[in-house]
């Protein structure tokens, strides 16, 4: 008769159980552990397909990288901040940004002679795309500006300056203050500025005004206008829409 | 072929002789090349300073700016350094722009001369500049004050000898 509970036989029959239920959970694992690895081999090939995928996407399309940018924002990463991170080695997105970034100092250093190391946002983004050839993959102004401020975080001299409605890239490590940096806001509409605009605009004192003009003159960011109708203009040759008129300026 | 302008010419600083010298010797580089662009272009003949102050290089009437005559001086010395002018009187009144330096276009006729075994043979400037032979040579059409400065350069060198024919003067190359 079948009795439960205590005695050699029901500790026997409890060992046997427990080692089934063991061996039952070392299967458990095994069954788990093998659709784990089933899982993780096709999540493996996915992410293989949707990384070489994407690899493409990145360099052809701003639109796709602003899109990336934010995703990452998003769930608070950056993958900028480290080249060795997870996803920008991943994507090859680091590559995209360091490569541009160096375009980018090869444009500011070969028009430096004209402009004294101040170029537009536009510009430099037309001789960036113009550095890229026929086939170039597009770069936008987004794109541009993570480069740059990459390029800051490098220590490699260049600031974004706001003016008015677009944004001046430096490229020299000449010292601009604040004063410096309103006057190019100031003349961002016309590209020059005269001392009375300044007078009128920012209550400046005259000498004041006069000292923040010599110091972008000496930078070579200014040129003197002297035949000027009312009195004299400093004009900056980086504001100058016409300086990359494709078929040369007009005559005379 | 209508001549290109470069940027610097539609920038009204441009005509104004720059205070900052490191601009300034950017903006005398500019105004060098200018001239001996336009130069060549348009055949710039000798002239007079006077003169030069109204012609388009140095006048931009769209854009209301003109070099003024103390800047075309020094824009003219600039060009007298680099050995593409020449004063054609002692009071520095009357230029000739060179676009090529004489001993650049001596080297281009003797070129011609050598390739073409003419070597110990003689010509009249007109033969040479003028004549059917020389047509597809860039110095075809030289004016004559160029020509003889680019003859002058090879006598220099004992490559050519200037000598006088019967209706006028002529070259003997060796």
């Amino acid at each position: 008769m079948h009795r439960r509970g205590v005695g050699a036989g029901a500790i026997a029959r409890r060992k046997l159980t427990e080692a089934k239920y063991k061996e039952r959970g070392t299967v458990l694992a095994e069954d788990q552990l093998a659709q784990m690895s089933r899982q993780l081999e096709t999540f493996r090939t996915h992410l293989q397909a949707f990384a070489s995928r994407h690899k493409q996407e990145i360099r052809r399309s701003p639109e796709f990288r602003l899109h990336f940018q934010h995703m990452c924002a998003a769930i608070g990463v950056d993958p900028l901040a480290s080249g060795k991170g997870f996803w920008a080695e991943l994507l090859g997105v680091g590559d995209f940004y360091y490569e541009l970034g160096v375009q980018i100092i090869e444009v500011c250093l070969a028009l430096r002679h004209r402009n004294g190391g101040l170029i537009t946002l536009e510009e430099l983004q037309q001789q960036v795309l113009k550095g890229r050839g026929k086939f170039a993959q597009d770069v936008s102004a987004d794109d541009l500006l993570r480069a740059i401020r990459k390029l800051k975080v490098l220590g490699s001299g260049f600031g974004i300056i706001p003016v008015g409605g677009t944004v001046l890239v430096q490229s020299v490590p000449a010292e601009l203050s604040m004063d410096h940096t309103v006057l190019l806001q100031l003349a961002e509409k016309k590209g020059f500025v005269t001392v009375s605009e300044i007078r009128d605009s920012l209550n400046w004192e005259t000498e004041r005004a006069k000292q923040a003009l010599e110091h972008l003159l000496k930078e070579g960011m200014a040129w003197l206008d002297a035949q000027a109708p009312a009195e004299p203009q400093f004009w900056l040759p980086a504001l100058f829409s016409e300086l990359h008129a494709q078929d040369g300026a007009a005559g005379p | 072929m209508s001549f290109v302008w470069p940027w610097q010419y539609s920038f009204p600083p441009f005509f104004t002789l720059q205070p900052n010298g490191e601009t300034r010797q950017k903006q005398l580089s500019a105004w060098c090349a200018l001239a001996l662009a336009y130069s060549q272009q348009h055949r710039l003949p000798a002239m007079t300073v006077r003169e030069a102050q109204d012609i388009p290089l140095f006048a931009n009437h769209r854009l209301q700016r003109k070099l003024p005559l103390e800047s075309i001086q020094v824009v003219l010395e600039e060009l007298r350094k680099n050995g593409n002018l020449e004063w054609l009187d002692k009071n520095k009144t009357s230029f000739l722009i060179m676009w090529k330096r004489p001993e650049e276009w001596g080297k281009l006729i003797y070129q011609w001369v050598s390739k073409n075994g003419l070597t110990n043979s003689v010509f009249t400037l007109y033969e040479l500049v003028s004549g059917d032979d020389t047509e597809n040579e860039e110095f075809h059409g030289l004016d004559e004050a160029t020509l003889l400065r680019a003859l002058q350069a090879l006598q220099q060198e004992h490559k050519a000898e200037i000598i006088t024919l019967d209706d006028g003067r002529g070259v003997k190359f060796f």
